[in-house]
C-alpha cells in the first residue's frame, strides 16, 4: 500500500510546525550571525557573536543559576511529591481525590501571578513571611529574602517547588495506584515496616515517573521566565538572573538581536539536547 | 426589500470610506496616562480638542503606552519598521540619536526654523540632536528633588538642610526617633540610577560629568568613586528602609504618603500621584552639594520627547509638527501646568505664579530651575542602553554592599569603553 495519503495527512500538522516552529528557528539562528543596530540588521559578522559567549560573565552566571534551579528542583518537589504521594495513596478515595485536588492547585495558577502573590508574601516592609515569623517570636530570622543575593535564588525556588510539587503529587500517585496490591499483600504478611514497603516496592516500581519528571522538571527549569522577570528582573544584581531574562534583556532592552540570537540558540541546543535524553531514555523503557 | 433600502446605507458606507481615505491621520504614541508617573492624562485629552484646529483637517489616532513600557515597545517598532507617526517616548541623547543613526527619525529643523521653538535651549537641543540635526521636540522639564513630609517635620521640630552636614544630621534625627529617613524601592532596578546621578551631580560637578561623558576622563575618577561611596554609605548607615533592593518604586512611595518615611527623593515625573496622594502638608527642597566646592544644583533633563517618525508622509509630518506648535504653545502650557501637574520646558517660575500652579509644583521649579548653569545629567537618558543594562545590576549591587565603590564604576568603565567602540556614545 502506498504511504502517500499519509504524507497528504500529515502536510496539514508540517505545514504548521514549519512555520511556527521551523521557520522562526531558521530565522534566529540566522540572526546570530549578523551585527545589529536598534533592531536593524548591519552586516554579516560570522561566528564573532558567538565569540563574545567567552567573555560575558553574565551569561555564565546566568547559566549557573539555571543548572541549581534544575538541581533544587529535581531535589525538592519530587521528594515532596513522591514522599505525599505514597502517604495519599494509603487514605480513602474520597481523602486522595480532595488532597490531590489541593496540592494540584498551585499547579493551575499563572507564574506571574504566583510572583506578584509570593512578592508580597516576601515584601520586607509588608510581607507575611516576616510578620509571621515576628508573630512566632522568630522575628530575628526576618530578612529581604528576594533583594539579598545571598537569598533570592532560594526563595524564588521555593516558589517554583510550590507550583511544581503539586504536579508531581498527582504523577506519582497515578503511578502508585496502578502497582499491583499483592506486592503490598506479600509485604505485610512478611512483616514489612511501612518505610521497607516504600523504599523497597514504592521506589523502584516507580522508576518510569521519576524519569519522566525528572526531565520535564529539568527543561522547565532552563525555559521559565515569568516568576522571575515578575518578582526581580534578574536582580538584586545578578543573583537570579537566569538565560531567559538575559535574553530578555539583550533583546528588548539593548536592541542587540545579534547576541541575543545566540543566546537564544545555547538555550535551544540544551533544551533540545535534554529532550533527546528524555526521548531516548523513556523510549528505551 | 427594494433597491432603495439597502442603497442608501450602501452609498453612505462608500462615501465614509472615500473620505475616510482622504483624511489624514496621524498615529500618535504618547505616556499621558490618568495616574502613575507622567500622569497627565487630563491635560493631554484637553489638549487634542483645542488643537484640533492646527491639525487642518487631519485626525489624530492616540495610543495611551505605560511610560515605563513605551520605550520598550517604541525600540521594538523600529525594529520592525512600524513607527508611529508621533510619538512622545523616552530617552532621548543615546537612544534618540540611536534612532536617528538608524534613520528611523525626520529631522524637525525645518519645523524648528518655521515654528521657532526657542523655548527649547541649547543644552535640550543637543540632547535632541544627531549629526548636525535636531530629531526632537523636547517638553516636559524633569527635575529631581526631595519631597518631604512637612507636617512630620513641624511636629518634630526638624528644618530643611541647607548644607550636606546638616541634611546627614537630620537623617540621623529621624533614624533616633525611629522615622525612616528616605523612602526607597530600587525592585524595579532604575530608581537607583536616579538617585545615583543626583548624588554623582552634588559630589563631582557639572564639568566635570561632561569631561567623563564627552570626554577621555574615566569613570573610576576620584569623585565619581566619592560619589558611589556616598551612595553606598547611605545605605549603609539605614537612611533606607529595610530591603529596599526589595521593594517597589510605587511602594516606596506609598511608604513616604503613607507618612512612614520623612522624605523620597524622586523627580517632579510623579508630581501628579504625590500631590493627589498626599494627605499631609508637602514641601519640595534641593539636596545640598554633597562635596565642598560643588555648586548647588539637580539632575535635570527633558523626561520625554516628541519625535516623528522617518516614514510618515510629508502631509502627515507637516499637520503633525502643527498640532506639536500649538501643544507647546503658551497657551497649551497652562493646560499642562494646570490640568496636567506637568512643567513643559520654557515655562518659568513667575509663570507657575500666575497661572495658580499647585504650591508644590511651583517649590520644585522656583528651586530647580534656580541653577540652570550647573544642574547636571540624568544616567538614566544620558547613557546608551547597553551601559544602562550594567548599570542597573551594578548598582544594586553597590547599594546591597556586594560590590565596592571602585569596583562599581570598573564595571562601568568596561560597559563604557565597550559602547564608544561600537559607536553607540553620543556627544552633543
Amino acid at each position: 500500500m502506498s504511504s502517500r495519503p499519509a504524507y497528504f495527512f500529515l502536510l496539514p500538522a508540517l505545514l504548521l510546525y514549519g512555520t511556527f516552529v521551523v521557520v522562526p528557528i531558521l530565522q534566529v539562528t540566522a540572526y546570530s550571525f549578523f551585527s545589529w543596530d536598534n533592531g536593524i540588521v548591519q552586516e554579516f559578522v560570522g561566528f564573532a557573536n558567538y565569540a563574545r559567549l567567552a567573555s560575558d560573565t553574565v551569561f555564565w552566571a546566568a547559566l549557573g543559576h539555571n543548572a541549581i534551579w534544575v538541581l533544587l528542583t529535581l531535589a525538592f518537589p519530587l521528594l515532596a511529591g513522591l514522599l505525599l504521594a505514597a502517604m495519599l495513596a494509603e487514605r480513602s478515595p474520597r481523602t486522595i481525590q480532595v488532597m490531590s485536588a489541593i496540592y494540584f492547585i498551585p499547579r493551575t495558577i499563572p507564574l506571574v501571578v504566583a510572583g506578584i502573590i509570593w512578592g508580597w508574601i516576601y515584601n520586607p516592609l509588608f510581607g507575611l513571611l516576616n510578620y509571621g515569623l515576628d508573630m512566632v517570636g522568630l522575628g530575628t530570622l526576618a530578612g529581604a529574602w528576594l533583594a539579598e543575593e545571598s537569598s533570592a535564588l532560594a526563595s524564588l525556588n521555593v516558589v517554583g517547588a510550590w507550583t511544581f510539587f503539586g504536579f508531581c503529587v498527582v504523577i506519582y500517585l497515578g503511578a502508585i495506584q496502578s502497582i499491583d496490591p499483592s506486592l503490598y499483600e506479600a509485604a505485610d504478611v512478611d512483616g514489612a515496616p511501612w518505610w521497607r514497603k516504600f523504599r523497597d516496592i514504592t521506589v523502584p516500581l516507580l522508576n518510569n515517573s521519576t524519569l519522566f519528571l525528572g526531565l520535564y522538571a529539568a527543561i522547565e527549569a532552563m525555559r521559565f521566565f515569568d516568576l522571575i522577570w515578575v518578582t526581580t528582573q534578574g536582580g538584586p544584581g545578578y543573583a537570579t538572573e537566569v538565560l531567559t531574562t538575559h535574553i530578555y534583556k539583550t533583546f528588548f532592552l539593548v536592541g542587540d538581536f545579534g547576541y541575543a540570537a545566540v543566546l537564544s540558540v545555547v538555550l535551544l541546543v540544551i533544551v533540545l539536547s535534554l529532550s533527546a535524553v528524555a526521548f531516548r531514555l523513556l523510549r528505551a523503557k | 426589500m427594494t433597491r432603495t433600502a439597502w442603497s442608501a446605507p450602501l452609498a453612505l458606507f462608500i462615501a465614509t470610506q472615500a473620505a475616510a481615505q482622504d483624511t489624514v491621520v496621524v498615529t500618535q504614541w504618547d505616556q499621558f496616562a490618568q495616574s502613575g508617573i507622567t500622569a497627565a492624562g487630563p491635560a493631554m485629552d484637553e489638549l487634542i480638542a483645542t488643537c484640533k484646529p492646527a491639525l487642518n483637517g487631519a485626525e489624530v489616532l492616540r495610543t495611551i503606552a505605560p511610560s515605563i513600557g513605551i520605550r520598550d515597545s517604541y525600540r521594538l517598532a523600529v525594529s520592525a519598521g512600524k513607527t508611529p507617526d508621533l510619538a512622545y517616548t523616552w530617552p532621548a541623547a543615546s537612544v534618540l540619536s540611536g534612532y536617528a543613526r538608524v534613520g528611523a527619525l525626520a529631522p524637525l529643523d525645518d519645523y524648528y526654523a518655521q515654528y521657532g521653538w526657542d523655548q527649547v535651549n541649547a543644552f535640550y537641543k543637543g540632547r535632541n540632536s544627531y549629526d548636525g540635526h535636531v530629531y526632537a521636540l523636547p517638553m516636559e522639564q524633569d527635575l529631581m528633588g526631595v519631597y518631604y513630609n512637612k507636617a512630620l517635620f513641624a511636629e518634630k521640630g526638624l528644618t530643611v538642610p541647607t548644607t550636606y552636614a546638616e541634611f546627614q544630621a537630620l537623617v540621623e534625627t529621624l533614624k533616633a526617633d525611629g522615622i525612616i529617613p528616605v523612602a526607597f524601592g530600587n525592585r524595579d532596578r532604575w530608581p537607583a540610577t536616579n538617585s545615583f546621578s543626583l548624588i554623582l551631580g552634588l559630589t563631582a560637578g557639572r564639568a566635570l560629568e561632561e569631561k567623563v561623558f564627552f570626554g577621555d576622563e574615566p569613570w573610576t575618577n576620584p569623585a565619581f568613586v566619592q560619589a558611589a561611596q556616598t551612595f553606598q554609605d547611605w545605605a549603609k548607615a539605614d537612611y533606607f528602609p529595610r530591603g529596599f533592593n526589595g521593594v517597589g518604586y510605587d511602594e516606596a512611595n506609598a511608604l513616604f504618603l503613607s507618612g512612614k518615611a520623612a522624605m523620597t527623593i524622586t523627580g517632579t515625573w510623579v508630581l501628579q500621584d504625590m500631590i493627589r496622594g498626599a494627605k499631609f502638608d508637602m514641601g519640595v527642597f534641593m539636596l545640598p552639594p554633597v562635596k565642598e566646592g560643588v555648586a548647588p544644583g539637580t539632575m535635570w533633563g527633558e523626561g520625554s520627547q516628541w519625535q516623528l517618525s522617518a516614514s510618515a508622509a510629508p502631509e502627515v509630518r507637516n499637520a503633525a509638527a502643527a498640532y506639536l506648535d500649538c501643544l507647546v504653545s503658551p497657551e497649551s502650557r497652562k493646560v499642562w501646568v494646570q490640568k496636567g501637574y506637568t512643567v513643559p520646558i520654557g515655562t518659568t517660575p513667575e509663570e507657575l505664579t500666575q497661572w495658580g500652579a499647585n504650591p508644590v509644583v511651583q517649590e520644585f521649579f522656583t528651586s530647580g530651575l534656580a541653577t540652570p548653569d550647573t544642574n547636571f545629567y540624568d544616567l538614566h537618558t544620558t547613557l546608551p542602553e547597553s551601559v544602562t543594562q550594567v548599570l542597573y545590576p551594578e548598582l544594586q549591587r553597590l547599594v546591597g554592599g556586594e560590590v565596592t565603590a571602585d569596583e562599581f564604576l570598573q564595571a562601568i568603565q568596561t560597559a563604557w569603553e565597550t559602547a564608544g567602540a561600537n559607536g553607540e556614545r553620543w556627544i552633543p
